[in-house]
């Protein structure tokens, strides 16, 4: 950090002035919108007059038992999948970043499925996990000699959230794999051949030198992952629709449905902001922790 | 570069690597085989792993693109997330800048721009389009590329503020001492040796840029139609599409499986204490 | 970077292909309809919207009619899942964007509700007749009476008739030691199933494992009964085919709901107990998995769409072509009675944005597609619209050409008594909140979730949130208008 002058702060304000307008002027608006409606009720498909029902919205979510286990699905979704998206991505970097000559190949391989559309992705995987007839259950038998039970993946409720899980970890572990690269190749090469010179083992290595290094771009990573992975829509949308039963139905899903299927503006837009309330609390979560992991000084 | 890797761990990550192959490539493969069946190959049992001979054309992949607008499709989604990443990256990393070495706003201010991408989307899309219609930019590529440049300039600025905190603030202060302006530092000293982040970032934005569904449907009618609405368009109310939609799917990896080719070198060039000291 | 040139000349290439490929007739004008092209309008442009796909072919097949009337059609496609998030936007926003816009009747109550559409009494009644007149007569009751009209007045025209029936496997039903061995079974002849207890029974006579004999042939996989829409979206349809039959009318005249009744339960519990006659993911069947399980030979009968006959009988995709049977909808007796009831789930209608600049303009467009061409367009395989006007039902040569004229009749025959037996879809304002609520409790008491009478009353209770959210007032007078509706077409007296 630089210390700071006038000149600095004039310096600061320029470089952050484009985001800043951007962000400002697209953002406030429906933020600010959607804040006035969370304490009104706009039921559109009956009327557009909107009635201050002051706390009515977040009363009645906090007695929607769809809204609970739509949380709790999510919830699920975003500790376990993110936590198994992390750990298999950060495997999968230092591997990769072991080898060079042949790394595009490997980078490009493993990088396909954050570039396949979810549309795209959504549409296959409801052929692949299909018991009748899809590819996996069938080679799952063929390969198994029908030793092997084959699961309905998404067609019992309680494999059909695990299914949805694997296939965000399917799509979103190169993600991480690909920051968590950046982030080691990042690292002054001469940092670990120093330690190395002073005997330290691989492990020690990894633990003291680059795991620490790298813990910015692991916070922005869970951030965004733990952000986007409460977006969960387009998966459920295309491969359950939220069933069987209740057993996928997630918050971004039962979002969509009262914005955009039932227009109930003033519920959803109460229930975004319970939302926006649990990632913020989470995202400070991370922050303190990454401040005690670094002493507070970057 | 360690030499020193013992070699049981060095077997064992290559079973790991082959397995995450296997893995991470199944349903992409599956994707490929699929873009070349017929339509009666799709639901069949047994299921049609790889299809007879005289179905590896392109005919599938000509249906996509003349018949159901998938030419413009491409082109228009090419155009906004090319345009959105450039954007992004550029003015996330002066904001990261700013963030990272003046702590601009503090850390209440930084945390505000990433809490920008936290609100679910789906509350904000009606007033957004409120709001962009009255801006009259409705239905061309603008609105995707600024309704995308939102979502995305958080996580530029993020992630490459996580960049530049890493790097030692030294070498820009020499490079200030000798008169260079701090547009000059930044741009001279920081951006190449945050290379590896900014390709990352670019990569990262395009591709949610290219895959983002729900503001291309809603902001856009006829004159714009993202290649992510072009595909959706394959699953009508009697019949799916499948084949078109695998072949779409293979279409839409070329340009980030480019962007990997011709950028992946930055991402292989580790600092040296060489860089730090000139 | 990527460069953008070496993408567009192999884009090229294709597209220089692909102008061989193509080689499938449109339709031409059969000549059964009298009518006249409105006059020329001098090149004003109307905009139509629709979900993406076949469904707007006919604007395709038909331009040279627009042209010759001084139109100039474009076409805005939505993607089929999401048309009625993209008009209400639309709509809510008043953007005025579109002038003919295609939706699923289910949400007419909403869109004429509102105010976004023009009531078209006035141009349907205007002279000369040959111009304006659509004969609403000639459409089918369930859809004229329940789906076009809105407030006693007219405000969408239909263009597409769904409507569920039921589908079997004739050459097994037929087959003479299957016969003997159903009769020996059950002390009854096998027949296609008359009421959802024999439903019961067929199905569980024909669900066997691979191995065991069926028809004479060794099972290779195993073989179902049946199957049904399992997957959430339109399993409430499914079971609605059952509770309506068991007289289950969803609201009376106070929008109080029976849909815990115990004749809704015991409907609920016939689906359940359906299930294990069925594949073991058929709590993820929709739609295509439905279809294509039973056109590929894998179920004995299934309830689905009236499109599906026509996919069963193309060799290229079928694998039991000519040996399907169309029937009603199985009943449950009602006072010694079997009452038969077929569930309407989506179809299609087009109406006229209220704040169209060419109102007129807009309306010839959409009648020329509703009533001029529409024999043409329910008879092409180049669209999924199903019939839904008296003429199409009397004119099977129209789809002899697809079908061959003996089977056209039978499938016309098979189309008219699902129709006589027809159900609607709930359309009054807030239906896609009732169809949700009612959808996944059916779809939790379908997995195992809760039970059926557990499932009903959480339905119930969702009901009643829903009706006193959205005003319980305005809901009855809404709901009381659409039960006039269902006495004028006699589906309650």
């Amino acid at each position: 950090m630089f210390s700071s002058g006038v000149k600095q702060r004039q310096a600061a304000f320029f470089f952050a002035l484009p985001a800043l307008v951007l962000l400002l002027s697209v953002s406030i608006y429906p933020l600010l919108r959607t804040l006035g409606l969370a304490f009104s009720s706009l039921e559109l498909t009956i009327s557009p007059v909107e009635t201050f029902v002051g706390l009515n919205n977040f009363a009645k979510a906090f007695g929607d038992m769809r809204f609970w286990n739509a949380l709790r699905n999510t919830l699920i979704l975003v500790t376990v999948g993110v936590a198994i998206q992390f750990v298999l991505g950060t495997v999968l970097a230092v591997l990769l970043s072991e080898i060079r000559f042949t790394r595009m190949i490997w980078l490009i391989a493993l990088l396909l499925p954050v570039m396949i559309a979810p549309v795209v992705s959504g549409f296959q995987f409801r052929v692949i996990y299909n018991d009748t007839f899809g590819p996996l259950n069938y080679l799952i038998r063929a390969l198994s000699g029908g030793a092997v039970a084959a699961p309905p993946w998404l067609a019992d409720t309680r494999t059909a959230l695990l299914t949805i899980m694997i296939t965000d970890v399917w799509q979103w572990t190169p993600f991480m794999m690909l920051l968590m690269l950046a982030g080691l190749e990042s690292i002054p090469v001469e940092l670990t051949e120093a330690a190395q010179v002073d005997g330290a083992g691989y492990w020690d290595i990894f633990w003291r030198i680059k795991m620490p290094m790298l813990l910015p771009v692991i916070v922005i990573g869970l951030l965004i992952r733990v952000m986007d992975t409460f977006k969960t829509f387009d998966l459920v949308f295309l491969l359950t629709g939220g069933g069987p039963g209740s057993s996928t139905e997630t918050i971004a899903y039962y979002t969509y449905l009262n914005g955009f299927r039932f227009f109930s503006m003033g519920y959803t837009a109460a229930i975004a902001f319970i939302q926006l309330i649990i990632i913020i609390v989470i995202a400070r979560f991370f922050m303190i922790a990454q401040k005690r992991v670094r002493g507070g000084s970057a | 570069m360690f030499r020193r890797k013992p070699l049981h761990l060095q077997l064992i990550g290559a079973a790991a690597l082959l397995t995450a192959l296997s893995f991470f490539m199944f349903p992409v493969i599956w994707m490929f085989l699929t873009s070349f069946k017929t339509q009666d190959q799709i639901f069949s049992v047994p299921p049609v792993l790889i299809p007879p001979a005289e179905q590896w054309n392109l005919d599938n992949y000509i249906a996509i693109l003349t018949q159901n607008n998938g030419l413009q499709g491409v082109r228009d989604t090419a155009l906004v997330a090319s345009v959105t990443a450039f954007i992004s990256v550029s003015i996330g990393a002066l904001a990261a800048y700013s963030l990272a070495r003046f702590r601009f706003g503090g850390d209440e201010f930084s945390f505000w721009i990433i809490s920008t991408r936290m609100f679910p989307p789906v509350a904000s899309a009606v007033p957004l389009f409120l709001l962009f219609r009255q801006l009259g930019i409705l239905d061309t590529h603008w609105v995707l590329i600024i309704a995308n440049s939102v979502f995305n300039v958080p996580f530029a600025v993020w992630l490459l503020k996580g960049f530049i905190e890493d790097l030692p603030v030294e070498l820009e202060e020499a490079a200030l001492i000798e008169g260079a302006t701090f547009f000059g530092a930044f741009r001279r000293i920081t951006l190449p040796l945050i290379a590896p982040g900014l390709v990352t970032a670019f990569l990262f934005t395009f591709v949610f840029t290219w895959n983002e569904f729900m503001f291309a449907l809603l902001m856009t009618r006829r004159a714009v139609r993202p290649m992510t609405v072009v595909i959706s368009s394959l699953a009508g109310g009697h019949t799916i599409l499948w084949a078109q939609i695998a072949a779409a799917g293979m279409i839409t990896i070329l340009p980030g499986v480019l962007v990997v080719v011709f950028l992946h070198r930055y991402l292989v060039r580790g600092l040296t204490m060489g860089a730090l000291k000139s | 970077m990527f460069r953008p040139r070496i993408l567009f000349l192999l884009v090229a290439a294709f597209a220089v292909l692909a102008s061989s490929a193509l080689a499938q007739e449109p339709p031409s004008h059969l000549g059964v309809v009298d009518y006249q092209l409105c006059d020329n309008f001098g090149g004003v442009t109307v905009t139509v919207v629709g979900d993406a796909g076949h469904n707007l072919a006919p604007y395709e097949f038909w331009k040279d009619d627009f042209a010759a009337m001084g139109i100039n059609v474009e076409i805005v496609e939505v993607p089929f899942a999401d048309v009625y998030q993209v008009l209400k936007t639309e709509f809510v926003a008043g953007s005025g964007a579109f002038d003919v816009v295609t939706f699923y009747p289910s949400y007419i109550g909403d869109f004429a509700g509102n105010g976004y559409l023009l009531p078209l009494d006035d141009f349907i009644a205007r002279d000369p007749a040959a111009v304006w007149d659509p004969n609403m007569e000639d459409v089918l009751a369930p859809f004229r009476e329940l789906y076009n009209r809105w407030a006693n007045q007219t405000y969408a025209l239909t263009i597409d008739g769904d409507v569920l029936v039921m589908m079997y496997r004739q050459d097994l039903f037929e087959n003479e030691e299957e016969r003997a061995a159903f009769q020996a079974r059950y002390g009854r002849e096998l027949r296609p199933p008359e009421t959802w207890d024999e439903w019961l029974e067929v199905a569980e006579f024909f669900t066997r494992p691979a191995g065991a004999t069926l028809a004479g042939e060794t099972l290779t996989r195993p073989f179902y009964g049946t199957a049904e829409f399992g997957r959430r979206g339109f399993s409430y349809a499914w079971y609605l085919n059952r509770a309506a039959s068991n007289g289950v009318i969803l609201f009376d005249e106070l929008m109080e709901t029976d849909i815990n009744s115990p004749a809704a339960v015991a409907a609920l519990q016939n689906m359940i107990d359906t299930l294990q006659f069925a594949p073991p993911d058929v709590l993820n069947f929709g739609y295509d998995e439905l279809r294509d399980a039973f056109i590929g030979g894998q179920l004995a009968m299934v309830v689905q769409w009236t499109d599906v006959p026509k996919k069963a009988a193309d060799p290229s995709i079928s694998q039991i072509v000519g040996k399907v049977g169309v029937g009603r909808v199985p009943g449950f007796v009602v006072d010694g009675e079997v009452a038969h009831r077929s569930m309407m789930p989506v179809g299609r209608v087009v109406g006229i944005a209220a704040d169209t600049d060419v109102p007129e303009a807009a309306y010839c467009v959409a009648k020329h597609i509703a009533y001029n061409t529409s024999l043409e367009n329910v008879s092409t395989s180049l669209t999924g619209l199903d019939p839904y006007r008296a003429t199409h039902l009397t004119n099977p040569e129209a789809f002899a050409p697809l079908m061959g004229l003996e089977n056209a009749r039978a499938y016309l025959e098979g189309l008219q008594a699902a129709l006589a037996d027809g159900y609607p879809d709930l359309f009054i304002p807030g239906a896609a909140q009732y169809q949700d609520a009612l959808d996944l409790q059916i779809n939790r008491a379908l997995a195992g979730e809760v039970s059926a009478q557990e499932a009903l009353d959480a339905a119930a209770a969702a009901w009643n949130e829903i009706t006193d959210r959205l005003g319980r007032e305005t809901q009855i007078s809404f709901w009381r208008q659409a039960l006039e509706s269902y006495r004028a077409v006699g589906l309650i007296r």
